[in-house]
C-alpha cells in the first residue's frame, strides 16, 4: 500500500508533475537536435537541481530522458539524421516515408509505438527487475562478445543490395572503432603517431557526417525540384494498425527491455536489433523495409525507449548503470545524500516507486508533446531545398560541436560526410558502417577480456561456452542467424522444400 | 592634454586594480577530466556549488574527456592562467610522463585544493574460495595463475595495488583481465567475470554493505570508519607500511602564473566549500578522506605522490620510460 502511495506521489503534487512535463518537452526538442544528447542535458541538470530536493530534481531528469529518447527519431524522420544513435534504425524507413509525404503518419506511429515500448519497459521495471538484474549480471565477457557478433549479423539486414558492399561498410565502421588508445591496455591503434587520433573518432560526428552531411549533399543534385507535399491527414495511428504491430510490437519491446538492461549495451544495440529481428519475422510487410516500412519504425521505437525501463533496472536494484544517463543519475542520488546500491530498494523503496511514477507520467507526456505540433514539424520537409540544406549542414556542424566542445569533431563530421555521400553514390550502405562503430568496442574488449579470463587458451574458452546454457544459446542463435543468411541455406530450403528460394533476406 | 592622460592612466590603474579585486567578474570555466557520473565528476559537481557561494561567483563545469584525461589537462594548461579555468581532475596526470601518455602532468599546474583521497580495498566475489588476504595469497600460491584479478590498465588504481602486492610479496601470479574502469570491472566481480578487484572503497562499499562483494583486506594501515570490522592489510603483513598510506585523489588545479591573490581567493572559496555538511558526508558516505589541502601543503603531498607511485611502478616493470628521466627522485633519496 505504501508503495502504491509513492507512485503516485508524482501524480499528486501539480510541482513534480509540472516538472516531468517540462523535462519531458525538453527532452524531446533536445533529443531530436543531433549530437545534443540526453546524456548531456541531464549532467547539466545535476549541477542545475543541486540546491533543490531529490524528487524535484529526479522528476525533471526522468523527464528529459523519457523525452530525449524518443525526440532523436524527430530528425530522423524528416532530415534523415538520427537525433540520437538509438534512432539511426528509425532513419532507415522512417525517412523514406517522409519522402513519400507521410512524414504525419510516420511520426504519429513512431509516437504511439514509443509510448507502447516505453510502458513494456516500465512495466518490466516494476515487477520483475530484480529477476532480471540478475539475469543481466550473468552475462560473461563472451556473452557480451556473441551478443556483438550477433549484433555485427545484422550488416545483412541493414545493408539493401550487395552484401559484400554492406561487409565492406561494416568492417570500415569496426577499423573506425578501434582508432585511437586502446582503453583496455592505452596502447595506440591507427593513430599514426598524431595526437589528434589519440583520443579516437568520435563516433556521433561520424553518425552525423555520415547521416546529415552526405544527405544534404545528395539533395544538391535535386535543388531545383519540387519538395514533397506531406500529407497530413491521419497522424494518430488507427486502432486497426496499432493492433496489427502489437505482436510485432511487444517482441521488440522484450529485446529493448533485457538490452537495456544489460550493463554495457544500450538503446542504440536494441534499436538495431529489434530492427533486424522485425525483418526476420515480418513475411509480408507492405512495403519493403528500407522503402518506408512501417514495421521497420515500429520495432526500434519500441526497442529504445523500452530500454529506459531496462536502464532502471540495474541501477535500481544493485547501483550499477544500465547506460550513460542512469550512470549520471547515480551520480545525482549520491549528490543528494542517498546510496545508490544494492540496498536502496531495501533502505528507500519510496524511492523506486516514485521513479516508476515518474517514468509513466513522463510516458504519457510523451505521447501528448510527441502527436502535438506535428503539422509545424513537417513543414520543414515542405521547405524549398535551397533552406533546407543549410538548415541541415548548420544543425550537423551545431551537433558535432557541441558533443565535446571540439572543433576537431565537426572536421571529422565534414569529412565522414564528404566520404558518406561518395559510399552512398556507389551504392554502399551507410547503416553498416555505423553498426560497425557502435559495435567495435564490445567485440573488442569482450573478445579479449573473454580469452584473456581463459588464460589465452581456445580449448577452454569454447569449454565456457558449451558449458554455460546463456552461452550456449547465443552461440547457437550466431550459427543459426549466420547459416541462414546465406545463399548456401536459401539453396538448401530449395532442394528441401521444394520451394523456390526468395533470397530476399 | 596632460590631465587627460593622467586621467586615463589613473583610471586603467584603477581598472586594472578593480579588475583583480573584483575577481571573478565573469563566469569560470571548470573542466572535468573524466566523464558525467564518475567519481571525478560527482565530487567536482558536489564541492563546486558550496565553493561558488564562498567565491561569489558562478563556475561552469563541463566534461572533456579522451586519453585519459590528457586531453582536459593540456587544454587547461594551454589557456589564459587567469583564474577563469580550473582543471579539475584525479591522480592520473603524476604518471603521465612515465606511462608515455603525454609531457605535462600537474608541474604546470597551482594546486587550489586537493579535495579528498580514496583508500584501495580488495574485494571479491562472495562465492571465491578464500575470506581474507592471507587466505587469498596461499591460494594464489596453489593454484598459480587461477585468479583473475580486475584491472584498469597500466597506470590506474588496480595496477598500482598489484604491483605494491608484487613487491611485498614477491610475486603474484594472477590473471590480469582489463576493464575500461572500476565500475564495469565491479559488475563483473558480482557476475562472476572475475574473483578480485582492487577498487576504490567508495565504489565498492554499497556492494560490500549488501554482501554482493566480500573484502579481502583494505589496503590501509588503520581499520576505517566506514568498515571497521573489515581487515587491513598491514594486520596481515607489515611491509605495507613502507607504501600505505596510499590513494587515488581528487583536486581543482590552475595553470601556473596565475595571480597569486586569484589563487589565495579560489582556494579559500573550496577550502569553505569543502567544509560544507553535505559535502562532508557525501564524502563519508562513499569512504573518501577529506583533505582540503592548499599551497605548500598540497605540493609536498603531490610530489610524494608522484615520487612513490611512479617508483613503485618502474620497479615492477609497468612504466613506459624511467622516473628518473624526468627528474622524479625515488622515494628517500
Amino acid at each position: 500500500m505504501t508503495a502504491f502511495m509513492d507512485f503516485l506521489t508524482v501524480f499528486t503534487q501539480p510541482e513534480l508533475l509540472l516538472l516531468v512535463g517540462v523535462g519531458t518537452f525538453a527532452g524531446v526538442y533536445v533529443g531530436a537536435i543531433p549530437g545534443l544528447s540526453v546524456t548531456m542535458a541531464v549532467s547539466i541538470l545535476i549541477s542545475f537541481t543541486f540546491s533543490w530536493d531529490v524528487y524535484p530534481a529526479i522528476s525533471l531528469m526522468i523527464g528529459i530522458y523519457m523525452g530525449g529518447v524518443y525526440g532523436g527519431s524527430r530528425t530522423a524522420i524528416l532530415l534523415n539524421i538520427p537525433g540520437a544513435p538509438s534512432a539511426i534504425a528509425t532513419a532507415l524507413d522512417g525517412y523514406p516515408m517522409a519522402k513519400r509525404g507521410e512524414a504525419g503518419t510516420a511520426i504519429g506511429v513512431t509516437t504511439v509505438m514509443s509510448f507502447i515500448g516505453g510502458f513494456v519497459g516500465i512495466g518490466v521495471l516494476a515487477v520483475a527487475a530484480p529477476w532480471v538484474s540478475d539475469f543481466a549480471l550473468k552475462f560473461q565477457p563472451r556473452d557480451y562478445m556473441l551478443l556483438a557478433i550477433l549484433g555485427i549479423l545484422l550488416v545483412g539486414s541493414l545493408s539493401q543490395g550487395s552484401l559484400v558492399k554492406g561487409i565492406f561498410a561494416g568492417a570500415l565502421g569496426i577499423a573506425i572503432g578501434a582508432v585511437g588508445r586502446d582503453p583496455l591496455t592505452f596502447a595506440e591503434r591507427f593513430t599514426f603517431d598524431f595526437q589528434l587520433l589519440e583520443g579516437g573518432i568520435s563516433f556521433i560526428a561520424v553518425m552525423i557526417g555520415m547521416f546529415g552531411v552526405s544527405e544534404a549533399l545528395l539533395q544538391l543534385h535535386h535543388v531545383n525540384k519540387n519538395s514533397v507535399r506531406q500529407k497530413i491527414s491521419r497522424i494518430v495511428p488507427s486502432l486497426a494498425t496499432v493492433k496489427k504491430h502489437l505482436p510485432l510490437s511487444l517482441q521488440t519491446s522484450s529485446i529493448g527491455v533485457i538490452i537495456g538492461a544489460l550493463p554495457g549495451t544500450g538503446g542504440d544495440i536494441a534499436a538495431l536489433m529489434a530492427y533486424d529481428h522485425a525483418k526476420r519475422v515480418t513475411k509480408k510487410p507492405e512495403r519493403p523495409f528500407g522503402d518506408g516500412a512501417i514495421e521497420g519504425l515500429v520495432a526500434p521505437e519500441t526497442a529504445n525507449n523500452a530500454a529506459v525501463g531496462g536502464a532502471f533496472i540495474p541501477m535500481m536494484t544493485l547501483g550499477i548503470p544500465g547506460d550513460a544517463v542512469t550512470a549520471i543519475m547515480i551520480g545525482a542520488l549520491f549528490i543528494h545524500g542517498l546510496n545508490p546500491g544494492p540496498m536502496l530498494m531495501i533502505d528507500q523503496p519510496d524511492m523506486f516507486w516514485f521513479i516508476v511514477g515518474c517514468l509513466v507520467m513522463a510516458n504519457f507526456f510523451m505521447l501528448i508533446f510527441g502527436l502535438t505540433g506535428i503539422k509545424l514539424f513537417t513543414r520543414i520537409v515542405e521547405m524549398p531545398r535551397a533552406v533546407l540544406i543549410p538548415l541541415i549542414m548548420l544543425l550537423s556542424i551545431v551537433g558535432a560541436y557541441a558533443v565535446n566542445n571540439s572543433i576537431t569533431d565537426v572536421y571529422w563530421m565534414l569529412g565522414f560526410g564528404v566520404f558518406g555521400y561518395f559510399m552512398r553514390h556507389y551504392g554502399y550502405p551507410l547503416g553498416p558502417v555505423i553498426l560497425g562503430v557502435i559495435l567495435s568496442r564490445l567485440l573488442d574488449d569482450n573478445w579479449r577480456r573473454a580469452i584473456i579470463s581463459e588464460q589465452e587458451d581456445l580449448g577452454r574458452f569454447f569449454s565456457g561456452i558449451f558449458s554455460s546454457p546463456l552461452s550456449l544459446v547465443l552461440f547457437v542463435s550466431v550459427i543459426l542467424i549466420f547459416v541462414s543468411q546465406t545463399p548456401l541455406w536459401t539453396k538448401a530450403k530449395g532442394r528441401i522444400f521444394g520451394e523456390k528460394g526468395q533470397g530476399h533476406e | 592634454m596632460k590631465r587627460i592622460i593622467v586621467g586615463a592612466l589613473s583610471a586603467l590603474a584603477l581598472t586594472a586594480t578593480a579588475a583583480v579585486a573584483e575577481y571573478p567578474e565573469k563566469e569560470i570555466q571548470g573542466i572535468i577530466q573524466w566523464g558525467a557520473g564518475g567519481s571525478t565528476d560527482t565530487v567536482m559537481r558536489s564541492v563546486t556549488p558550496h565553493a561558488e557561494a564562498a567565491l561569489g561567483g558562478t563556475v561552469v563545469m563541463q566534461n572533456m574527456t579522451g586519453a585519459v584525461g590528457a586531453i582536459a589537462l593540456n587544454h587547461v594548461a594551454g589557456s589564459a592562467a587567469d583564474g577563469y579555468t580550473l582543471l579539475m581532475g584525479a591522480e592520473n596526470p603524476l604518471l603521465y610522463k612515465i606511462m608515455g601518455l603525454g609531457d605535462k602532468d600537474y608541474n604546470e599546474f597551482t594546486p587550489i585544493s586537493i579535495l579528498a583521497r580514496g583508500t584501495p580495498v580488495l574485494v571479491a566475489n562472495p562465492d571465491a574460495p578464500f575470506n581474507d588476504y592471507a587466505e587469498m595469497m596461499a591460494y594464489i600460491k596453489e593454484n598459480p595463475g587461477s585468479v583473475k584479478f580486475g584491472s584498469t590498465g597500466p597506470g590506474g588504481l588496480p595496477s598500482v595495488v598489484t604491483a605494491m602486492i608484487t613487491s611485498v610479496e614477491g610475486g603474484l601470479d594472477v590473471t590480469a583481465v582489463p576493464y575500461d574502469g572500476d565500475g564495469p570491472a565491479l559488475t563483473g566481480l558480482q557476475g562472476g567475470a572475475i574473483d578480485v578487484m582492487p577498487a576504490v572503497l567508495g565504489a565498492a562499499i554499497e556492494g560490500i554493505r549488501a554482501g554482493n562483494m566480500k573484502v579481502l583486506a583494505i589496503m590501509d594501515v588503520s581499520a576505517n570508519e566506514q568498515l571497521p570490522d573489515a581487515p587491513y592489510v598491514t594486520q596481515f603483513n607489515d611491509a605495507y607500511s613502507t607504501y600505505l598510506p596510499w590513494g587515488p585523489f581528487f583536486g581543482v588545479f590552475v595553470p601556473n602564473g596565475t595571480p597569486d591573490d586569484v589563487v589565495a581567493k579560489l582556494s579559500a572559496a573550496y577550502a569553505t566549500g569543502a567544509q560544507h555538511p553535505d559535502f562532508v558526508k557525501l564524502m563519508n558516505d562513499r569512504g573518501f578522506t577529506l583533505m582540503a589541502i592548499s599551497g605548500d601543503e598540497a605540493d609536498a603531498f603531490l610530489s610524494k605522490w608522484q615520487q612513490g607511485t611512479a617508483w613503485l611502478l618502474q620497479d615492477a616493470g609497468l612504466t613506459k620510460a624511467s622516473p628518473e628521466e624526468f627528474g622524479i627522485a625515488r622515494p628517500g633519496e
